[in-house]
């Protein structure tokens, strides 16, 4: 195994939206997901329907195929200003078995509203760290909004983004912010990283984040593998997300590329620091779904892993382990 | 047959009364949603809220233009029922207050899909509420330039206002070059655009108010009431009587027909401290009492008041 050992999480919990739950009860976690996933601003658009009780069943026929298949958790990893609606998730989380973890955050740049960019102050100058920090971490400790009318639950992680063509002011604030409120709040941050992973990992350990509180997704983006991001994320000791299992396009690897990342993570000791997730879009408003059902690893990517000779412990580490030590609330 | 779209339905021009042009039930910027300092209950809200429109009932107001634009917490569905017990006409926006308050929906779409967005607003409604905007709102991001986007939203409002008769209102009037060089193109007639904030503390020397008149817009006195004498001024305050004296000379130079006169207020904000003490009534309480001591006369105060919000207001065919 590699440097890293696991953490002793036999008491520990998980915030899902239901509550916590012990972190030994998790199963099969598919790290990066989301549920509801509305672009900022889609809801008011006039040819835009948003029926919750068509949403609910949609997502429950997804959230129960997962189950049947051997899925125990979903994380809805869209932050807190892109669609998330945690009344209708707990009401999915009662109706289907899968325990299901909301998160905090919000990002890159492009995606805030005008009150973090260009407040009402004279200069508008854009929100710092610190704010955001407060604004993420009472999410955690005080409920998730329900704009304007109540907070409900607790945030299970805090996930932010930088910009793609390369992290901006902003989107930095938003990361120091995210590593604050973990460290206050014990909960992980998960990252989408903008032009290079390692540089984004950094500004998160610069805050004295410990690594293994933080997972860089997207790892599975060419640019990033071409790059070797991969190993030197797992090196310094933080979760290499490779979340995009079922994606075969211009930005990303193959699926056949992703397994053969996986067997060289774990050939090279990393194999307590790999999460996989397929980064399906349950329901889309705004901006087109993937097809992608949640049960996509365990259906068709675990059969390409084993053809690669992982072992069974293996990708239980992969699958169960790994996010159940990222998720408890430390 | 004259008509305007309030929340609660077309109303007759004749019955629009006097009209207070550019108000706020209550404005935020998009995200401030999320923030809960600013958060009231809906107990609240009510008791912030009608007593000032009940008041302006009272003393006579006809009409609230809500200008609060589409991710700014605009909220149809609570003005209809302000209006139905307040017995106070509320015309409802549609479009945003600048670029800068779009999210990233509107922020990313076409001209053509903003058009078609802003125009399914006026003639069928705003979201399933069924009330219909009476006014498309434009602006300018805060930097002093119009944004790309910017362009683009006064672009898809002219294409809405000349497709369904309904005026445009602006927040700023500064960097008007661009605005009217935007109208101009898309043929859009000048009265149906009233260029809002050039009285306001920041702006009001960059703006080009009388340039703007003369090329046939319409202009905003809209920001009375945020005076640098209140014990917490915002930064957009300026001294009363520097602007009560940049009204009465703009109106000297013959520009009656072009002004219209508000005060910005909110009723209860949503995502900022707001004003202590600064509501719609300043018009009557402050405003109009002044226009009558500086020496001007009813028939003035009518045409800035009920006339020419009237004209500007009527839906064109
Ligand atoms: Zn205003």
């Amino acid at each position: 195994m590699g440097a890293q050992t696991a953490e002793d999480t036999t008491g520990s919990t998980v915030n899902t939206v239901l509550g916590p739950v012990s972190a030994q009860q998790l199963g099969v976690v598919a790290v990066h997901e989301a549920l509801l996933s509305v672009v900022p601003g889609a809801e008011y658009g006039f040819d835009v329907t948003i029926d919750r009780a068509e949403i609910f069943q949609t997502l429950a026929e997804k959230l129960k195929d997962f189950r049947r298949h051997g899925g125990g958790t979903i994380v809805d990893s869209t932050g807190m200003f892109h669609g998330r609606d945690v009344r209708l998730y707990e009401a999915l989380s009662r109706t289907t078995g899968v325990h299901i973890v909301a998160s905090a955050g919000q990002g890159p740049e492009e995606m805030l509203g005008g009150y973090f960019l260009t407040p009402q102050t004279n200069p508008p100058t854009p929100w710092p760290a610190e704010k955001f920090a407060d604004l993420f971490a009472k999410e955690v400790t005080e409920g998730m909004v329900v704009p304007r009318v109540e907070r409900r639950g607790a945030a299970g992680l805090v996930a932010t983004a930088a910009t793609l063509g390369g992290m901006t002011p902003t989107d930095e604030s938003l990361f120091r912010g995210a590593a604050r409120a973990a460290l206050t709040t014990g909960v992980p941050v998960s990252i989408r990283y903008g032009s290079d992973a390692v540089r984004d990992l950094e500004v998160l350990l610069d805050e004295k984040l410990p690594a293994d509180r933080v997972v860089v997704g997207g790892l599975d983006r060419k640019d990033a593998v071409a790059a070797g991001a991969p190993l030197q994320v797992a090196t310094r000791g933080a979760y290499v997300g490779l979340d995009h299992a079922g994606t075969e396009d211009d930005a990303h690897i193959t699926d056949a590329e992703r397994a053969a990342l996986v067997a060289g993570l774990v050939e090279a000791g990393h194999g307590n620091r790999i999460l996989l997730s397929s980064n399906a879009t349950g329901v889309a408003k705004g901006h087109p779904a993937n097809d992608l059902p949640y049960s996509y690893v365990l259906t068709t990517f675990v059969p390409l892993l084993k053809a690669q000779g992982l072992s069974d412990e293996d990708v239980q580490r992969i699958l169960v382990d790994n996010p159940r030590d990222l998720l408890s609330v430390r | 047959m004259s008509r305007v779209n309030t929340v609660l339905g077309p109303i007759p021009t004749e019955e629009l009364g006097l009209v207070a042009v550019h108000e706020h039930i209550g404005y935020g910027m998009p995200g401030s949603e999320l923030d809960t300092r600013w958060w009231r209950s809906p107990e609240q809200r009510y008791e912030e809220t009608v007593p000032k429109l009940r008041q302006f009932h009272e003393y006579g107001g006809g009409t609230f233009v809500d200008a609060t634009g589409i991710c700014n917490g605009r909220d149809a569905d609570y003005y209809k029922s302000l209006s139905a017990k307040t017995g106070v006409h509320i015309v409802a926006s549609t479009g945003f207050v600048g670029g800068d308050t779009a999210l990233p929906f509107f922020a990313r779409a076409s001209v053509e899909y903003l058009a078609e967005h802003f125009i399914h607003e006026i003639t069928v409604g705003i979201g399933n509420t069924g009330s219909r905007a009476g006014i498309i709102k434009v602006g300018v991001s805060r930097g002093g330039r119009m944004t790309d986007l910017d362009k683009r939203i006064y672009r898809a409002a002219a294409r809405a206002a000349l497709t369904t008769g309904v005026p445009i209102l602006t927040h700023l009037a500064i960097d008007a070059e661009n605005a009217i060089t935007i109208f101009n193109a898309e043929g859009l007639p000048l009265d149906r655009v009233l260029f809002g904030h050039v009285d306001d503390g920041v702006n009001a020397d960059k703006t080009r108010d009388t340039w703007i008149a003369e090329q046939g817009g319409r202009v905003g006195f809209d920001t009375f009431g945020y005076e640098t004498e209140l014990p917490d001024p915002p930064f957009w305050a300026r001294p009363r009587k520097e602007r009560l004296d940049h009204f009465l000379r703009f109106i000297g130079q013959g520009h009656l027909g072009k002004v219209l006169a508000s005060a910005d207020a909110n009723c209860s904000p949503l995502g900022w401290p707001g004003v202590e003490g600064h509501t719609v009534n300043y018009i009557f309480e402050d405003l109009i009492p002044d226009l009558r001591a500086a020496g001007l006369d009813e028939a003035a105060i009518k045409t800035i008041f009920v006339e020419n919000p009237a004209d500007f207001l009527t839906i064109q065919h």
